[in-house]
């Protein structure tokens, strides 16, 4: 004969027999085990309910608030207990899943664009940018394109420093982007104002080291407008040098003397390695490094063009794009250029 | 040109250092290369006295000195030289210097004795002399002056590089009227007179012609007789010396003397060895001997010009003297030439005989033909004051047409315009006034010795110049203009940012090829790929190149050997075709790209496929650039090409166009490169790609309805290819096809040998309505009827 003090002891028992499982339960299948235990169709909960219909009219109710209680609170036991065990499980599965993570990253086939064509790129955005069209003629020149219209008469002894590749006595690779220079003002009608840059590669006789080689880059410009001064000259290739080296770029004009510009200068621009600091390779303490030629054009080069010197004036310069390279990204061999090595060209 | 300062500082007074005065030369365009200080190293070395000299006390090789360096107080130095005695002048360095030994000279203790300095050999001050002790001075040495001013050391040469405009500074002059503008100083020029006493007239013993007018427009002489042969005096020397010319003997040194002082070549020659008492200026004959005094004998071309006695060719002028008339011990009477001679001509035939002088450096720049008659006035001073001639009245003088002075009209306004500055009218005539220039109002006379100014431009230069280019403004032009690339230049240049983006890497390779390269290549013997325009002076390959495989796979070469094993190359640039041959106009230029690929498709890592690149690899390269110039609608067949392999060689078409050649390089080809690996190449031309792409790119709206596919797995014989069953599949596929994806081929065990199983994914869709399943059933029947038929074709299970 069960009576309701025993009743209400074995609940008490089960209560704490429950949370003793409960939380000895080690994973989710042993929790639910735990459950069946209690509350699954001979489970000792069920059991107990059995006996309900044992006890009296008054007994009853209260023996049923007793068990309900404790199913809410072991229930309750569980659900905490299943959350305990869920996430101890996602984090033993993270911590099984942990990877080498300074192996390194899978790597593409990345592409480069040649260190020449960076560089020829950013001087066009710099010229472009201050209103030059990009112009471009023959690599195959005329004798009177490449010389004679830039004031180079034959037997000039300035040809003497452009060894020339001839083709025949009157073709030939051309020696400087300056022919495009004539070319596009004989292509216009006579004093039209021009604003260009002619980039391209050119041609010398030299032998083939460090700093020399038979094909090279240069960038030619021509303004012509009226009033075009020795000073638009100077301020223009200042801020050419301040954008391509950085601000704190300075430039020195050095006079010098070509046939095509009257006057002329070599311009040479502040050592970007040393900053003018001395004890330097690159510009042998100097702190100077020649990077271009320039000058007024020559009344003569605009006559023979068509353009007349009296109504109109230009200014003229040439750089160098590997010297501008080599300075830029501190190149020291001219050959690295022109072998396309991959290890050389991935760098850039 | 070459000159020590000391020869400067005779004619002005010179208070900045040499490198200082460098730095105004070079500031003011007479450029100096080089600056070579004779005296480095010995500026803290004086003379000193040994005044006592006794034994160290705790060794037995070594001397204490008490040296007088002029100081009042005697200093002590302990020296190690066995050669010293009391009284004996040698050279001190004291504490601080630095040695052009390399040793640096500080106060120390040797064997508990102090010394302040040391007692110096030759040897350690880099001096010739005998080195196995201290180098003793002459007795009558000032004690206590700088040892190099005493050995003559306190001298710095100048290295010019001038520019081929600058002839006048090609002289000592011709630096010092520079020097006098820059440092504002006087020039002090020596009093050039002859004492003619040799009791003969000149004109009575040589008789001088030009017959070549246009090589030569002045020709002078000079006769001197009693000419006693001998060195030259030791300053003369000296001064030859700085100017790196060696001494000889007193004539051929002063007439070199005088062709560094005052710019103007001379030349001697043996008054008794002249045939017929004769010089002309003449050409040569065609195939003439010249006997020149390197004792060799040259041919004449017929267009040199020539000094000639009466009966033969006595030298190149300007640039080489002849045999039979030189200088030698035997010489009693000297004819002494100074002409002017004809740049361009000279420069010929120096260039021609390989042989750039001194005299002809100068003369390609251009001599002051007014000069003649001075030069020669100087060249008998010196030789009259060293004792070594007499001299005859008056000079033989040929000079047609004598040069009138130039004169150049300017105005302030417009030096100012040019230069872009705001110089007064005063600023401006005194530096030309300065420079020699005369001014009249608004015309300035050019001094004859600059042959380099004959317009209003050039007068702004030296305006530019003396005041200094630090002092023009930094300005930018007025106006303005819209700057632009042309069409051609902004679509090599996306070409370029595409096949980097696929991972290519851009080359740059040099324009110049062979026959050998056209052999390896395998390029027909008719193809016009084989006419290429031939250079006449090559540097190494003698040909322009006509395509760009050969480059490229001699680029691939080389990273090969240098075990560069994952290549990925591409280059655009132009090619060169004649339009005759030989050649008699312009070439072709015709802008190509090409690109190659070889070794792993992906980069070797520790989880990453090793498998290399194949055919399609280059393929998918060449459509995926295609798709992003938006150049649609080509096709693709098998073709040829010389240097692929045949069965693997793929043609872009659209029409009749060739947009690009792919494939595998043929074995024999890389082999011939030095490749052993399988490597895949593309070209195509860049005009041809710029025609074919789509004029407008417009956007495709994505579609509202799903679409349905179906797939079909057919197997046919091997033969057939799967463009064509492509095509096939797209013509039977009715109105709502949509594309079809080849995403299987199969040959192997599992089918019959013969066969190939090809699987494709065919997807339809309507732009209005969702499809019905049926539909696509339908059109899935046509297709299959019509592979079934056209290729015999087998659905596959
Ligand atoms: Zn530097």
């Amino acid at each position: 004969m069960i009576n309701y003090f025993a009743m209400e002891r074995q609940i008490q028992q089960l209560r704490e027999s429950a949370a003793t499982m409960i939380s000895a339960a080690s994973d989710l299948k042993e929790l639910d085990n735990v459950r069946v235990k209690i509350f699954g169709k001979k489970g000792e909960l069920t059991g107990l309910l059995r006996g309900i219909s044992q006890l009296s009219a008054e007994e009853r109710p209260k023996i049923g608030k007793i068990v309900n209680e404790a199913r809410a609170q072991i229930e309750q036991l569980i659900a905490d207990k299943n959350a305990e065990l869920k996430a101890q499980d996602l984090q033993n599965k993270l911590a099984s899943e942990k990877i080498d993570v300074t192996l390194p990253g899978r790597k593409i086939h990345c592409g480069h664009l040649h260190p020449l064509t960076l560089t020829l790129n950013r001087v066009k955005e710099i010229f472009i940018q201050m209103g030059y069209t990009v112009e471009e003629g023959p690599e195959v020149e005329t004798d009177y394109f490449n010389f004679e219209a830039l004031n180079l008469p034959k037997d000039h002894p300035a040809r003497d420093t452009q060894d020339s590749f001839y083709i025949t006595n009157e073709i030939l690779l051309r020696t400087q982007t300056s022919p495009v220079q004539a070319r596009t003002m004989q292509k216009n009608p006579p004093n039209t104002p021009i604003r260009m840059i002619a980039p391209g590669r050119v041609y010398r006789r030299d032998d083939y080291d460090a700093s020399h080689a038979p094909m090279f880059t240069q960038v030619e410009g021509l303004v012509i407008d009226k009033g075009i001064t020795f000073a638009d000259l100077k301020g223009t290739l200042d801020f050419f040098c301040k954008q391509f080296f950085g601000e704190s770029a300075q430039i020195r004009l050095r006079p010098s003397f070509f046939p095509f510009t009257e006057p002329s200068t070599e311009i040479d621009v502040s050592c970007p390695i040393c900053h003018g600091k001395g004890d330097c390779k690159v510009c042998h303490g100097s702190g100077w490094l020649e990077i271009l030629g320039a000058g007024e054009v020559h009344p003569d080069v605009l006559k023979m063009s068509g353009y007349d010197s009296n109504v109109v004036s230009g200014f003229a310069f040439g750089v160098g794009v590997e010297r501008l390279a080599m300075l830029k990204y501190g190149i020291d061999d001219l050959r690295m250029f022109f072998e396309n090595d991959i290890r050389f060209l991935n760098q850039f | 040109m070459q000159v020590s300062t000391k020869w400067l500082k005779d004619f002005i007074d010179i208070d900045c250092t040499a490198d200082e005065l460098a730095e105004k030369f070079t500031m003011a365009g007479i450029a100096v290369e080089n600056i070579v200080h004779a005296g480095a190293g010995l500026e803290k070395v004086v003379t000193g006295k040994v005044a006592e000299i006794v034994k160290h006390a705790d060794s037995d090789h070594m001397f204490v000195c008490q040296m007088d360096v002029g100081a009042g107080e005697l200093i002590q130095i302990v020296t190690g030289a066995q050669n010293v005695k009391a009284g004996d002048i040698v050279p001190v360095a004291m504490v601080g210097a630095n040695l052009p030994c390399g040793k640096k000279i500080v106060k120390s203790k040797l064997r508990g004795v102090v010394s302040n300095g040391m007692l110096c050999s030759a040897d350690e001050l880099k001096i010739e002399g005998d080195s196995s002790g201290i180098y003793i001075l002459p007795a009558d040495t000032l004690v206590g002056v700088p040892a190099a001013e005493v050995l003559g050391l306190d001298d710095d040469i100048l290295e010019f590089e001038l520019t081929a405009n600058r002839g006048d500074c090609f002289s000592v002059f011709g630096l010092i009227r520079e020097a006098a503008v820059l440092l504002k100083k006087p020039a002090h020029f020596p009093e050039i007179k002859v004492n003619e006493d040799a009791g003969k007239n000149a004109a009575d013993m040589i008789k001088i012609k030009i017959d070549a007018p246009d090589l030569c427009s002045r020709f002078s002489a000079r006769v001197l007789t009693d000419v006693k042969l001998g060195p030259s005096p030791e300053w003369l020397q000296k001064r030859l010396e700085g100017a790196g010319i060696r001494a000889i003997n007193n004539v051929v040194d002063v007439t070199n003397f005088v062709m560094v002082e005052l710019g103007q070549p001379m030349h001697a020659y043996d008054y008794d060895e002249i045939v017929g008492k004769v010089l002309n200026a003449r050409r040569s004959v065609a195939g003439e001997q010249l006997h020149t005094l390197d004792d060799s004998n040259r041919l004449a071309k017929g267009d040199e010009l020539v000094i000639a006695d009466a009966e033969k060719a006595a030298g190149l002028a300007g640039v080489m003297g002849g045999f039979e008339t030189e200088i030698t011990e035997k010489t009693k009477t000297v004819v002494l030439e100074a002409a002017a001679f004809n740049a361009a001509s000279i420069r010929r035939t120096s260039r021609a005989v390989g042989l750039h002088s001194e005299a002809s450096g100068r003369f390609e720049r251009g001599v002051n033909e007014k000069a003649t008659v001075i030069a020669l006035d100087r060249a008998a001073q010196l030789l009259q004051e060293m004792g070594a001639c007499k001299v005859c009245k008056g000079i033989v003088d040929i000079y047609p047409n004598p040069k009138p002075a130039v004169k150049v009209q300017f105005t302030t306004k417009q030096i100012n315009d040019r230069l872009g500055t705001n110089y007064s009218d005063k600023e401006i005539v005194d530096v030309l006034t300065a420079l020699g220039f005369k001014i009249s109002g608004n015309v300035a006379t050019v001094p004859d010795w600059r042959n380099d100014v004959t317009l209003m431009e050039d007068l702004s230069e030296e305006i530019a110049r003396i005041y200094g280019y630090d002092k023009i403004p930094a300005t930018l032009p007025k106006g303005s203009q819209q700057g632009r690339q042309s069409k051609t230049q902004n679509f090599t240049d996306k070409i370029k940012n595409i096949l980097a983006a696929l991972g290519m890497n851009e080359e740059i390779s040099f324009a110049f090829t062979s026959v050998e390269t056209f052999d390896k290549l395998q390029i027909p013997a008719d193809s016009e790929l084989r006419r290429a325009v031939p250079i006449m002076n090559p540097y190494e390959n003698p040909l322009l190149r006509t395509n760009l495989i050969g480059s490229i796979l001699e680029n691939a070469a080389r990273n090969l050997s240098r075990k560069n094993e994952d290549v990925r190359l591409f280059e655009i640039a132009p090619v060169f075709f004649p339009k005759s041959l030989p050649i008699t106009e312009q070439p072709r230029e015709v802008l190509k790209l090409a690109g190659l690929i070889m070794g792993r498709r992906e980069p070797k890592g520790w989880s990453q496929n090793s498998a290399e690149v194949d055919f399609y690899d280059a393929k998918g390269i060449v459509e995926e650039l295609f798709a992003q110039l938006s150049i649609l609608n080509y096709t693709v067949e098998a073709g040829a090409h010389y240097a692929l392999h045949p069965g693997k060689t793929a043609i872009f078409k659209k029409g009749r166009e060739i947009l690009a050649t792919v494939g595998e390089v043929h074995p024999a080809v890389a082999e011939a490169f030095g490749i052993g690996k399988k490597i895949y190449i593309f070209e195509a031309d860049i005009a041809t790609l710029i025609k074919c792409t789509a004029k407008k790119f417009v956007f495709e709206s994505l579609p509202k309805y799903p679409a349905i596919t179906r797939d079909l797995a057919i197997l046919v014989n091997r033969e057939v290819v799967a463009g064509e069953v492509e095509k096939v599949i797209a013509k039977a596929a009715g109105e709502f096809f949509k594309g079809v994806t080849l995403f299987d081929v199969y040959t192997g065990d599992r089918i019959s040998a013969d066969k190939k199983s090809l699987a494709f994914t065919i997807k339809f869709q309507s732009g209005e309505r969702t499809l019905k399943d049926e539909e696509a059933d339908a059109a899935f029947k046509d297709i299959l009827l019509s592979v079934e038929k056209t290729f015999a074709a087998e659905l596959r299970a």
